[in-house]
């Protein structure tokens, strides 16, 4: 290593601290450097971006800042000193002020040599704390634990990681004041380690002269102390690869960076990354072994809401070409679950909810919720808690609880005594744990009464309000609630009402935007894809290919955060559009006898909402037609597997059996084409015979429903859905 | 190579300075050797493998402790209990104008002054334990080694100070161990009790946290130097061969421990101080399979006719053992065949849990003991669990860390690879479950259904992957754990089963290689077997792709049983017949 000259590195960093310009053009830290000398703040925080972009100083003596930090903090802090402006605002003096202008007095008087002991070490002088800080603005993805190797040693380094323990804050001696009883002078000591040994005799120059051996008395009110906390972080769940155990590491926060983070914490720092070698008898028995911590400089809180995101490395990138891209909506629900076959509406809706529309506050005060609700009711074993728990997964704020399983908090909050102290304390549960996030609740049929009737407010007003124990109050439960479902008698029963199989009281199903059930039907077709799936898990032992390689839940976070930005509104021509769609649903189940669902005036909210959902997803900010359009099949195809049941029950009339069995393959595969093979196929795994088949084609063709081709006799659709 | 230097049993740090110097010598420059190895560890792999050194080696256990020499090489076979991070030492550094390793070592050769010339480089700190439920048989196969390592040693007289009392315990050891290496009937009935004693096992297990070296199972610090993170994993049981370093004399310092690491003592000298727990400086790993702890192994491919032979014979143990219940013995073979070769998604493929229904309070002591005794001589890890709510509710199950001692406190279900594990849950009562027995529950029943254990890191838990054989003992379906075969036990007698110990070894090589046997179906009876389940799922409808998943485990471990590495249609036929009899008994 060459030798650097550091008083030049000293009038490098003159020159940057007083020249760097801000985005107006205006000196950045020399700013800084005045309010800190007004006493405003302690904290000067100098960015290693600023140096590597400012063009007077050659990258170089930034590799050097970055490589050799602790050096450069005091190069800087020198620099700092020669810079540092007079007050420009009055001030009270602190007890360490009278005793810096009384130092200073005394000064001349003893100037009888140089004597470096006498010599007020710069540090007890400072006001200021100097943290070089490593780039925050998020280009580069901060390190796990385990990359930082040996090779860092000394490096200023960012780490993400979970506080797991903080120690106290306690005072750690920076500069040791000591007076001599004989000459009486002041007798400074530098601290620069954890541990130190004090001074007993007195070294200054007339003393030692004098062979008089001063006794030195340390003087704690004169000394310089600094606030010193000690923590332990530990590696991020997604940070440990599969079969290890997180890894740790000690942080020092020193002065200003103590007292801000709390165990528990998800937080970014940079640091320099520093061995402490062993000392003493330690060291004799472990060799050569150093400890190692990171000198936190910056503290960044990781935030787990959208509205926090921040997008690193390629992702903004990524987003943008996504955005670009016409099948968003697809790519993203086929991306959610990749591995559960199917279901791609379900999988759409969910990203519905992921999305969400944006919250409304009405001038009178009155809010309207945008989180989407969404209630997936079915059969066992058809992946109902597969789905709920990937959805926890990507959402960046996700409780997953069960209706049973939740501990005496319940669902939504407790008042609570504490064992130690006997207060009465106020405890959050899931739902109020999963604020501004998404709540998923399985076995939502089992859940106690209690929960239930609490869940009603949460849904919609979003808040959990309880009147317990002498606490009044009201906690905010801002989530979309997911909540997975059994049919009353474990199975859906289709010999008894949609109501009788719904187990759940109108007034909760009614705040679902979706209820969706997932029948398990008896179809030749889907089991034998099961046995298929299974074969070829068994004999490959891998899931079968997917066909298209689903995005990385990072990804689809990313893109969520992004377009959860933006408000879509509804234009005024859609709102006839979207009056007429609502009255032509009530009208419809006005008709029936048996309703599926109950159409209310939150149906109309929920049409709005998911359009709204879908419109951000298309990074739009006006609702279109074809989204309301979406937002309406949607809702139809939530009850579909329940219609065609429906009509299998009936069985009446094979012609109009016949018909809609073709309908809704049409429908499905959302082509006016079903080709008469095609359609053969369909309808003889349900029972039916080709002079069945025959006969229904002549008949809706002579009501124009549909065109039969004259020699293939394949199906076009007259009109589309 | 030209013969070593020096004697890589005895002496392994003076082979791996003379290789460092040799390196230095030759112009290298030491900062090279960042994270590299310089040749020691090659010289190392010749002695061992290429020149049989291996069996020379002593393997370090609470016996053997007692007189290996410090700095020796020695092996220590364990599993990886936890994992203790980084440990950043000075690795060269130069002395006067020479420059010295500390690398296998912990305490320099030579007194290191503060020299700017020094690399910094890193270890990784493995704490390994012996793997829990080590049966005796699996661990007495080397008892003839220490025979020979003293003969050995003894002639070259390389090691002058080896004290009296020394060679006293080894002649001691050499003598225990014998009667170990031979499991006669005497030794079997020493371990009948063992159902009663696996209970308090099971609950102090969460507590190994003080190692003690007189308490038998011997843990033991294993410092890693230049590998790939990936190849250690958790849980998966090692050979290590190393320097073995042990600090008898060691005495803690409590008053600078105290004052000095000011509240934060998760040091691992604290915890882990080098009187109690012996290191061991590795320079070649190797990860063991359950064939590996065989007594004597014979290698020689499985040929069909044997393989055919043990078959029945071990059918016809296990068939005795179960009180003449053919079909329990039919599914037993297959469930002890059984262990997780892929996982797809959540799936883990090839896991064959059974439950065993019908065992009252009365009848369960004589069969569970007897099974479980059977078991013990077969498998080389099994453990007895016996489910009370009062277990459930006290226990801990799941491993967690604790972050004062900065430790991953073991817990019951930390078990390695191919454990076997009987969950005896005929003494449950009618109670009350704690928050904790609400826990333990469901995390039975994630073990049982995907093979995942949650590891409590208290802000989050990891899933961390096991393949641990289950058997569930109950008098009606288990529903804590509900298991992927659900079969009524129906006895007919009580038998007790001679066993010869030539028996015994085929049976446990013929459990040990068959079950990593490859296995394929091919598209024809792919086709037949498709069909199959299509049409059992059009007849039942609760039918479920766990049930099929389970048909077509059993129809490979079937085939696997007879030897064979692809399913033929006979096999399958004999899959669905076994299916049929055990629908049979559940109506």
């Amino acid at each position: 290593m060459k030798d650097i000259n550091f008083s030049a590195e000293k009038e490098l960093a003159k020159d940057f601290l007083s020249n760097f310009p801000d985005s107006n053009g205006e000196p950045k830290y020399m700013r800084i450097l005045q309010q800190v000398a007004n006493r405003k703040f302690r904290a000067i925080e100098i960015d290693i971006e600023d140096l590597f972009s400012y063009a007077e100083l050659d990258e170089e003596f930034c590799n050097r800042v970055q490589e050799n930090t602790r050096r450069y903090i005091g190069i800087f802090a020198d620099a700092i000193d020669e810079l540092m402006p007079e007050p420009t605002e009055a001030f009270t003096d602190d007890d360490h002020d009278i005793l810096m202008t009384q130092r200073s007095d005394d000064v001349p008087e003893n100037m009888d040599g140089p004597d470096p002991h006498q010599k007020m070490p710069p540090e007890i002088k400072r006001y200021f704390e100097v943290y070089i800080r490593a780039s925050s603005s998020g280009k580069s993805k901060p390190y796990a634990i385990r990359e930082v190797k040996a090779s860092h040693i000394g490096q200023l380094v960012r780490i993400s990681g979970i506080v797991t323990r903080c120690s106290d804050v306690k005072p750690l001696m920076q500069v040791a004041v000591y007076t001599c009883e004989e000459c009486g002078f002041e007798i400074y000591q530098e601290v620069t380690a954890r541990v130190f040994m004090p001074l007993f005799e007195c070294p200054s120059r007339r003393c030692i002269t004098n062979r008089t051996k001063g006794n030195l008395i340390l003087q704690l009110r004169a000394s310089k102390f600094l606030k010193f906390q000690e923590a332990k972080i530990q590696e991020l769940a997604e940070d440990v690869p599969k079969g290890h155990i997180p890894r740790t590491m000690t942080v020092h926060f020193r002065g200003e960076l103590t007292r801000k983070v709390a165990p528990g914490d998800v937080v970014k720092l940079s640091g320099i990354f520093l061995p402490i070698p062993y000392t003493g008898f330690r060291a004799m028995r472990a060799g050569l072994v150093a400890d190692t911590y990171l000198e936190a400089m910056s503290i960044t809180h990781t935030k787990k809401k959208y509205e926090d995101y921040e997008l690193i490395g390629d992702e903004e990138e990524q987003v943008a070409r996504l955005a670009e891209d016409g099948n968003i909506y697809e790519k993203l629900a086929r991306s959610l679950a990749p591995e559960i076959y199917g279901h791609e509406d379900i999988k759409k809706a969910l990203l519905l909810l992921l999305v969400g529309a944006p919250h409304r506050k009405l001038k009178d005060g009155m809010k309207i919720r945008g989180d989407l609700h969404i209630c997936l009711m079915g059969d066992p074993g058809v992946a109902k808690s597969q789905l709920l728990k990937h959805i926890i997964n990507v959402a960046p704020r996700g409780v997953y609880t069960t209706g049973k399983g939740s501990s005496g908090v319940g669902l939504t909050a407790a008042v609570q005594k504490d064992p130690v102290t006997n207060e009465m304390v106020l405890e959050g549960g899931a739902l109020v744990l999963a604020d501004m996030g998404i709540c998923a609740i399985d076995e939502f049929d089992k859940m106690d009464e209690l929960d239930r009737t609490a869940i009603h407010e949460v849904m919609e007003q979003q808040t959990v309000s309880i009147a317990k124990a002498g606490i009044t109050t009201s906690l905010n439960a801002r989530t979309a609630v997911l909540a997975a479902a059994n049919p009353a008698w474990g199975r859906y029963d289709l010999r008894r009402t949609p109501a009788e199989n719904i187990n759940l009281p109108p007034a909760l199903l009614s705040r679902f935007d979706l209820l969706w059930l997932i029948l398990d039907r008896a179809d030749m077709d889907s089991d034998l894809e099961m046995a298929r799936h299974v074969v070829y898990v068994h004999q490959n032992k891998e899931s079968p290919a997917l066909g298209f390689t689903p995005l990385e839940p990072s990804v689809i976070r990313a893109y969520i955060s992004a377009v959860r930005r933006l408000s879509p509104s509804v234009p005024q021509e859609l709102e006839e559009y979207i009056a007429s769609a609502y009255s032509s649903i009530r009208q419809e189940e006005a008709k029936s006898n048996a309703p599926h669902s109950y159409t209310t005036v939150r149906t109309l909210l929920s049409i709005l909402r998911i359009s709204a959902a879908i419109a951000r997803l298309r990074h739009s900010e006006t609702v279109a037609q074809s989204d309301v359009d979406e937002a309406l099949r949607l809702m139809h195809m939530s009850k579909f597997s329940l219609y065609s049941d429906d009509r299998q029950k009936s069985g009446l009339d094979p012609i109009g059996d016949i018909y809609s069995i073709l309908r809704d393959e049409s429908e499905t595969t959302g082509k006016q084409d079903v080709s008469y093979a095609h359609a053969l196929n369909l309808i003889s795994r349900k029972g039916y015979s080709e002079a069945q088949l025959k006969q229904c084609l002549e008949e809706y063709a002579n009501i124009n429903v549909w065109q039969i081709n004259p020699i293939s006799f394949d199906i076009r659709f007259i009109d589309a859905i | 190579m030209v013969g070593v230097a020096y004697d890589c049993l005895a002496n392994p740090l003076g082979a791996v300075r003379s290789t460092f110097e040799k390196a230095i010598a030759s112009g290298s420059d030491p900062a090279s050797f960042d994270g590299r190895d310089w040749g020691a560890v090659d010289l190392f792999r010749n002695f061992l493998y290429d020149d049989g050194g291996l069996s020379q080696v002593p393997i370090l256990n609470s016996a053997s402790i007692r007189w290996v020499q410090p700095n020796t090489l020695v092996r220590f076979r364990g599993m990886i209990q936890d994992m203790l991070g980084n440990e950043f030492y000075v690795g060269a550094y130069k002395d006067g104008s020479v420059w010295r390793t500390n690398k296998f070592t912990d305490v320099p050769q030579f007194p290191v002054d503060s020299t700017p010339d020094m690399r910094l480089w890193e270890r990784r700190m493995l704490y390994c334990t012996p793997v829990p439920g080590q049966n005796s048989w699996a661990e007495s196969s080397n008892a003839v080694m220490y025979a020979s390592m003293e003969s050995g040693t003894q002639q070259k007289e390389k090691r002058p100070r080896v004290d009296a009392e020394a060679t006293d315990n080894m002649d001691y050891d050499v003598s225990d161990n014998g009667i170990e290496g031979s499991p006669s009937t005497k030794k079997l009935k020493e371990n009948g009790h063992s159902t009663q004693q696996s209970i308090t096992e099971g609950t102090s297990s969460g507590m190994i946290m003080a190692p003690d070296v007189n308490s038998g199972s011997l843990p033991c610090l294993i410092k890693i130097y230049d590998c790939l993170e990936s190849d250690l994993k958790l849980n998966e049981v090692f050979e290590f061969v190393g320097v073995f370093t042990f600090d008898s004399e060691f005495k803690e310092d409590k008053d600078e421990s105290d004052d000095f690491t000011n509240g934060f003592s998760e040091d691992v000298l604290v915890h882990l101080p080098p009187n109690k727990v012996p290191r061991l400086h590795c320079f070649i790993h190797r990860k063991l399979a359950v064939h590996d702890f065989l007594p004597c192994s014979p290698t020689n491919e499985p040929k069909p006719n044997l393989v055919k032979e043990i078959r029945e014979a071990l059918l016809r143990h296990l068939t005795a053992v179960l009180g003449n219940d053919g079909i329990a013995a039919n599914f037993m073979l297959l469930h002890l065949l059984s262990m997780v070769y892929s996982r797809a998604g959540t799936v883990a493929v090839g896991k064959l849990s059974l439950n065993l229904t019908c065992l009252s309070r009365e009848s369960a002591p004589v069969f569970g003991t007897q099974l479980g005794l059977a078991l013990k001589n077969l498998l080389p890890f099994t453990q007895c669990i016996s489910l009370t709510v009062d277990y459930l509710n006290t226990a801990s199950l799941a491993p967690r860390k604790d972050y004062e001692t900065s430790r991953l406190i073991t817990g019951a279900l930390q078990l390695a690879e191919g454990s076997h594990v009987i969950f005896d849950e005929t003494r449950l009562e009618a109670g009350i479950l704690n928050s904790v027995g609400v826990e333990n529950a469901r995390l039975l029943k994630t073990l049982i259904e995907l093979q995942k254990v949650e590891y409590d890191f208290k802000f989050y838990k990891l899933d961390m992957p096991a393949d641990i054989q289950m058997l569930v003992l109950s008098e009606g379906k288990s529903n804590i754990l509900p298991a992927d075969v659900v079969l009524p036990f129906h006895p007919s007698s009580v038998a007790s089963a001679e066993v010869t110990t030539e028996a015994l070894e085929a049976w446990r090589w013929y459990l040990a290689t068959l079950r990593s046997l490859p296995h394929s179906i091919d598209s024809e009876l792919q086709k037949v077997i498709e069909n199959d389940l299509v049409a059992a799922r059009q007849e039942d409808r609760t039918l479920g792709t766990q049930d099929f998943s389970r048909l077509l485990t059993m129809g490979r471990l079937m085939s696997m049983s007879f030897g064979e590495t692809s399913l033929s249609l006979e096999h399958w036929q004999m899959v669905k017949e076994l299916e049929r009899l055990r629908r049979e008994r559940l109506k």
